[in-house]
């Protein structure tokens, strides 16, 4: 079993702390992944059983500790784990009880607080799952503080709120933040091993909801932006309630006596200032690590950078989706934003451009209501195992299942895209030919008051790159006015069918015909062939026959099959009580498979050999799936009635053998609403082990409303496909070591007393001998400062040396 | 690393798809440059007939002999501006057509052909009757030429009778004939760079031949070849080894000492090329040999092109109205000329003239050293100073860095940009192109704006809106658009049309317009309903 499309930004990662690596929440595990390649490296699993919700990363405080890395994770399982995560192995686990929705340690980040004896506080807040759900308005948050070091809490709460927020520490660890509705919490924090009535906390108060806020690095500053797109900053917070020594403070004049500009509630700040550019709700925002600079992003997807002093703007815009999290690393040339349509973005920093994406599977968007109906989100691509998932920006997304990660992304309109509430321009079919040569696509531009729709039918032919497509033919309006209600194309030749409601469909060849003009080049392109239509009946499906021989095409109730070449109505078959859905050919049989999404839905299988219905179910299908070889199907089956308002969206996987009305086997699924479903064919290179069986096995792939996808072999009880077998695909760029460190770490490797050491990972150290001694000789700088590096750098490894010893003897 | 993010898209693209423009020469090549830097002009020779030849002196001032109907005209060389006819010109000693002037080594003799059969020498320093008459052909004679090492005594003529004569001037005898040389016309030559004695003729026959007169005349040809169309041009090209020759369309380089082994074919013309000429490339004094060299080929269909014969590379192309017969270029790279078949020379000066660098060059040779000229320091208190280094170009070890295309986007772009949308509406209406303000309207649209931008618009504006609809809404391309949103407009904006005579105006002839459509419409499904059963009937 193999899963995948999990969502990457669902909490924000954590670079670790020599700034090589991220590590990505990724459901109930940590991905971590390589900052220069954007590849998977190693994932940390067996921890948790929920969603992760938030990484902190221990950091490195003297250069001994060079080799480690460690991190805390917190999940909504109630328990809160510690890694290696070099090795990917689990440490320790504390159990808290109650779901986690964030966590921050602000002592570790004092340099040193790591050392033994001193206590580990680790401020968490969680979700009171004690109180009913139903309770609106009770306080169901809560921010508590639990000592890792012994595993038990200490003392009582810091705060409730109506739901958990989500903390925030400043870069020393000194103060913790929260916002609540219109007002933002701060505590100050003692150093170490502090009482828990030593905390302090003030409020400052706001007249909008804060959605997020941002301590400055050094200053006593922090910053809030609210939901209507407004930054506030207060400079100065917590002058009395946090003075160190209150008679200082009697000595000063009474500061309430100030002027104190644009602070509301006589809150105990200097003063404060607002800064508005946002149209809507800001989503993050973050000081730079030298202080001069304020990140803030938001739903329009673009980062401005705020100078401090004077308030000037930079911009980084069209970054294509809303942006959630903004994370620096500890080099300061690298950050990295995750947006929402699950991509993280690593940034080059003084200039903003992307140098690598980790991206993962666009989630699905809604589509405008009454257009529903006709609206594929998902092509299987079945060859290569690739999925094609249309996108919000108006891109077809080509991701690979087997691999987990993104191919390419083709855009399919020309527009730059804005965040609006509601959809006026989507992408609404996509279809790929059975050998992934060919793709189509329909857009769809939805009127303003009946002005100005535009149906858009595109032919795109793969390049020279798997997954890359160019455009090959635009047509506009292809059935005038009407909605297209399916795309499909013929196996085996250059041929496709649109079907529309208008009432027509219309077959689609490729061929190629001489320009306008005789200079220039003979053009090739798709044009129609034969137009067809049935009694004027809105057509509703079309599909080809996996020979190709036949075209089926509902007609409403009514399924009607034609000779594709002559265009000639062969039969005619029989009469569902409802306007069909969605028609299938079962493989190479004779059978044809189709569903109706109505108030009475039914799952019918008809014959073509003798035009009549075979048999049929009255399931709510959502989706279905045909081998092509073999005469089975799969059916995503929903648990509720399509007019159930509360439908949990739970629901059923029946795998049928088509001569059997009895499904050959089930398996309950959740989030199946808008889900989908193929058979793929083992991928060879992943499986070698069922290829030398001599048996073609057909993997089913499951994918939810949420684009999690889940691939498993239907005709096996025992799930034995191994998980993680792209494992391999991942890039080992640290592995190589090259020159003196293969030497040196033979050296420490041969030494027998630390044979066990070779598990430690290395760190990739700075290999200087590999560029100063590079260039001609008269740019070289003189010799006497070469060497002084060079053998500064084998003084570094000789220590790394005795670290190891150190640990050895702590042990 | 190259920045991944999504590029902009401007609205014109995103529908309407358009193929893309014509690939152009890049005009920015050095070659390029060069043949820019020719100041172009007209020589009327005042008669509609074809310049049949352009011959340059060899020796300076570089005088140009032009064959135009029954006289030679002579142009001066050394004029500063353009070519200005000489003194005694024409010549005219001819008592039909004259053809193929050629210059003595020296300059100071001119051999030409004529119609009539007889070759006649000139001089050139005065007017007067021709020196020497030699009359041995009993056709036109299209081809004569001294040889072009220090021969002066002999000449090379060649006529329709397929007669070909290697002449002794002084006294006016045949020394070689070559009765029957060719199976048809001779109607081209060139005598070797490297050997007085040695000649090649071109002729209808399709054939070239070499000729060496120091072998004895009962004897053929030391070597013949096809070139496969009739022969219009032949030239050596400046190593002797190597012979161009044109007909048909095609222009052929044959290796001469290898056997007659064809080397390239150039086929970069249309139609005929009828001369062939050799020029210099590049600024530098040509006079001295410098500068590369290149074959200059002219076509009946109007083009001149420059054919780089060390790489085998059609280097530059030049169009010119007319068909073009004949080609010469200056051997000191001042000036080039095309004749044409209307009797019209286009000339070409070099703008900056070359200069005749023979008095400083020789200086140079006896003083051992050439004096540099003093370059002045720049001084803060130039305002050049502070412009230093900013023209200066890479050098070939640098690797430029180039900056980002930098985007251009239109007015309406901009404005959509920064969400000013009525702003963008009225721009792009007020530019009066179709493609782009539907693409405009068709993008506010799908930012729901479209009606919203209607209603704010003021009077001047929405007269502007109701000239572009009366003008296209019932062009089809966009007709089922601009009709609705015609429709939607005049609902929406009733007063304003009413109050205002302009706006009443555009409404009323944008009403005759609809009713135009819809005559037309009429009419053509009344055709549509006349047509059909015929073609049930022929579908049949």
């Amino acid at each position: 079993m193999i899963t995948g499309g999990q969502r990457f930004v669902a909490s924000p990662p954590a670079f670790s702390q020599d700034g090589k690596k991220l590590l990505v929440c990724t459901g109930c595990t940590v991905s971590i992944y390589s900052v220069s390649t954007g590849m998977q490296i190693t994932e940390l699993e067996g921890g948790h059983t929920d969603r992760v919700t938030s990484v902190v990363v221990v950091p490195v405080g003297a250069p001994s500790s060079k080799f480690m890395s460690y991190c805390w994770t917190s999940s909504l399982d109630g328990t809160i784990c510690y890694w290696d995560f070099a090795s990917a192995e689990l440490i320790k686990k504390v159990k808290i009880q109650f779901p986690v929705h964030s966590m921050v340690i602000p002592s570790l980040s004092t340099i040193g607080s790591t050392e033994e004896g001193s206590n580990l506080y680790a401020f968490l807040s969680v979700e009171d799952i004690n109180k009913p759900a139903s309770e609106k308005k009770a306080l169901h948050g809560q921010v508590r503080i639990y000592n890792l070091k012994n595993q038990k809490p200490v003392g009582g709460l810091l705060t409730e709120t109506r739901n958990p927020e989500i903390l925030y520490a400043s870069k020393n660890g000194e103060f913790l933040g929260i916002s609540n509705k219109r007002k933002l919490h701060i505590w100050r924090i003692p150093a170490n091993n502090f009482r828990f009535d030593e905390i302090k906390k003030i409020k400052l108060h706001h007249t909008k909801k804060l959605t997020c806020l941002a301590f400055h690095s050094t200053l006593r500053m922090v910053a809030g932006g609210d939901d209507t797109g407004r930054i506030l900053i207060w400079y100065n917070f917590g002058r009395e309630k946090f003075a160190q020594n209150l008679q200082n403070l009697k000595g000063t004049k009474n500061p309430s006596d100030e002027a104190k500009p644009g602070v509301r509630n006589n809150d105990d700040v200097d003063s404060c200032t607002t800064w508005h550019w946002h149209p809507s709700e800001v989503k993050f925002l973050h000081f730079s690590s030298d202080g001069a600079y304020l990140y803030s992003g938001g739903n329009e997807g673009v980062i401005v950078v705020w100078q401090i002093d004077t308030g000037k703007k930079k911009f980084k815009p069209r970054l294509g989706s809303p942006l959630l999290y903004f994370t620096e690393s500890p080099d300061p040339s690298l950050s990295c934003v995750s947006c929402s349509d699950n991509h993280i973005h690593l940034l080059k920093m003084p200039t903003m451009d992307i140098s690598k994406s980790i991206s993962g599977i666009k989630p699905p968007f809604s589509f405008p209501l009454k257009h529903e109906g006709s609206c594929t989100q998902v092509a299987f691509e079945q060859t290569t195992g690739l999925v094609a998932v249309s996108t919000e920006d108006y891109c077809v997304q080509f991701y690979s299942l087997f691999d987990n990660h993104e191919v390419s992304e083709v855009q399919v309109c020309k527009r730059n895209f804005q965040p609006a509430d509601d959809v006026m321009l989507y992408v609404a079919l996509v279809a790929i030919s059975l050998d992934g040569s060919l793709m189509a696509t329909i857009d769809v531009t939805i009127p303003e008051e009946k002005l100005g729709g535009l149906v858009c039918l595109k032919y795109w032919t793969r390049g020279s790159l798997v997954a890359e497509y160019l455009l090959s033919t635009v047509i506009y309006e292809p059935h005038s006015d009407a909605q297209v209600s399916s795309l499909a194309f013929r196996p085996g030749h250059n041929m496709a069918v649109t079907s529309s409601y208008g009432g027509d469909f219309k077959v689609w060849v490729h061929g190629s015909h001489a320009g306008r003009n005789n200079e220039s080049m003979q053009r090739t392109g798709w044009r129609c062939q034969s137009v067809g239509s049935y009694k004027g009946k809105p057509l509703t499906a079309a599909v080809f026959s996996a020979d190709g021989s036949i075209l089926a095409i509902a007609a409403e109730t009514m399924i009607t099959l034609w000779d594709p070449d002559s265009n000639i109505l062969v039969a005619m078959i029989g009469d569902t009580l409802s306007p069909i859905t969605k028609l299938s050919f079962v493989g190479k049989s004779e059978y044809l498979v189709s569903y109706t999404h109505s108030l009475k839905p039914q799952l019918s299988v008809w014959s073509t050999s003798n035009l009549a219905l075979y048999w049929s179910h009255g399931i709510v299908t959502e989706a279905v799936s045909c081998s092509h070889d073999e005469s089975q199907f799969a059916v995503l089956a929903l648990l509720s009635s399509p007019g159930d308002a509360d439908a949990k969206g739970n629901g059923v996987i029946f795998f049928f053998h088509v001569e059997d009305p009895v499904p050959v086997a089930t398996w309950t699924v959740t989030k199946a609403k808008g889900g989908s479903l193929a058979f793929l064919p083992a991928n060879p290179s992943l499986h070698e082990s069922s290829a030398t069986n001599g048996v073609n096995q057909l993997l089913l792939v499951f994918m939810n409303g949420k684009h999690e996808y889940t691939i498993f072999n239907p005709h096996k009880e025992e799930n034995i496909i191994s998980k993680n077998s792209r494992k391999s695909q991942a890039a080992q760029d640290e592995a190589e070591r090259l020159g003196y460190t293969s030497i040196y770490g033979d050296l420490s490797n041969s030494n027998a007393k630390h044979n066990h050491f070779q598990e430690v990972p290395f760190a990739p150290s700075e290999r200087p001998w590999e560029t100063i001694f590079s260039g001609s000789s008269h740019a070289l700088p003189p010799l006497t400062k070469l060497c002084t590096s060079f053998f500064e750098s084998l003084l570094e490894k000789r220590l790394e040396n005795s670290n190891e010893m150190i640990i050895d003897a702590d042990l | 690393m190259a920045d991944e993010s999504k590029p902009f898209f401007p609205v014109e693209k995103a529908h309407h798809v358009k193929p893309p423009p014509p690939r152009r020469p890049r005009l920015n090549t050095q070659e390029s440059r060069f043949w820019r830097c020719f100041r172009h002009s007209e020589l009327a020779s005042g008669l509609i007939l074809p310049v049949t030849a352009l011959e340059f002196s060899p020796v300076a001032p570089f005088h140009l002999a032009a064959a135009c109907s029954a006289a030679v005209h002579l142009y001066d060389g050394g004029a500063s501006p353009s070519l200005a006819p000489l003194p005694h010109s024409p010549l005219s000693g001819f008592s039909d057509v004259a053809y193929s002037p050629s210059f003595r080594c020296d300059g100071s003799l001119l051999a030409a052909g004529g119609e009539s059969g007889i070759v006649q020498v000139f001089r050139l320093d005065k007017a007067g009757p021709p020196l020497r008459r030699l009359s041995a052909h009993a056709r036109p004679v299209r081809f004569v030429r001294y040889p072009r090492l220090e021969d002066k005594l002999h000449v090379f003529s060649g006529g329709d009778d397929a007669l070909l004569v290697y002449w002794d001037v002084p006294s006016e005898t045949q020394l070689i004939t070559f009765p029957g040389a060719h199976r048809d016309y001779i109607r081209a030559g060139s005598p070797s760079p490297t050997s007085p004695e040695v000649m090649a003729t071109g002729s209808y026959d399709h054939s070239i031949k070499i000729w060496d007169v120091r072998v004895p005349s009962s004897s053929n040809a030391i070597l013949s070849f096809s070139h496969g169309d009739p022969v219009e041009s032949v030239l050596f090209l400046p190593s002797g080894g190597l012979l161009a020759t044109a007909g048909g369309n095609v222009v052929k380089i044959w290796d001469v000492i290898g056997g007659g082994r064809l080397i390239h074919t150039m086929e970069g013309h249309n139609k005929t090329v009828s001369a062939l000429s050799l020029g210099r490339v590049g600024n530098a004094s040509t006079a001295l040999g410098g500068g590369e060299p290149r074959l200059l080929s002219v076509s009946i269909d109007g083009y001149m092109k420059s054919f780089d014969f060390a790489a085998f590379k059609i280097t530059h192309s030049m169009r010119y109205p007319a068909q073009l017969l004949s080609i010469g270029f200056s051997p000191s790279g001042n000036s080039r000329v095309v004749g044409t078949s209307n009797g019209v020379i286009y000339m070409g000066m070099k703008k900056k003239l070359l200069q005749e660098e023979k008095g400083t060059g020789s200086a140079s040779v006896f003083d051992g050293y050439a004096p540099e000229p003093k370059k002045q320091v720049l001084k803060p208190t130039n305002y050049r100073y502070f412009h230093r280094g900013q023209t200066e170009k890479p050098r070939e070890t640098d690797y430029p860095i180039k900056r980002a295309p930098k985007v251009k986007l239109a007015e309406h772009d901009k404005l959509l940009k920064k969400f000013r949308h009525r702003e963008a509406l009225v721009s792009v209406l007020s530019k009066k192109d179709p493609t782009s303000t539907v693409a405009v309207m068709e993008e506010l649209v799908i930012r729901k704006k479209l009606l919203k931008c209607v209603a704010n618009l003021d009077v001047d504006e929405l007269g502007l809106l109701l000239r572009f609809l009366h003008k296209y809404a019932t062009m089809p391309r966009y007709a089922r658009f601009l009709m609705n949103l015609a429709n939607k407009v005049i609902e929406m904006r009733p007063e304003d049309i009413q109050s205002n005579k302009h706006l009443s105006k555009h409404v009323g002839s944008l009403r005759r317009r609809v009713a135009e459509e819809i005559m037309i419409q009429r009419s053509l499904q009344e055709i549509q309903g006349m047509i059909s059963p015929f073609l049930i009937i022929a579908g049949r």
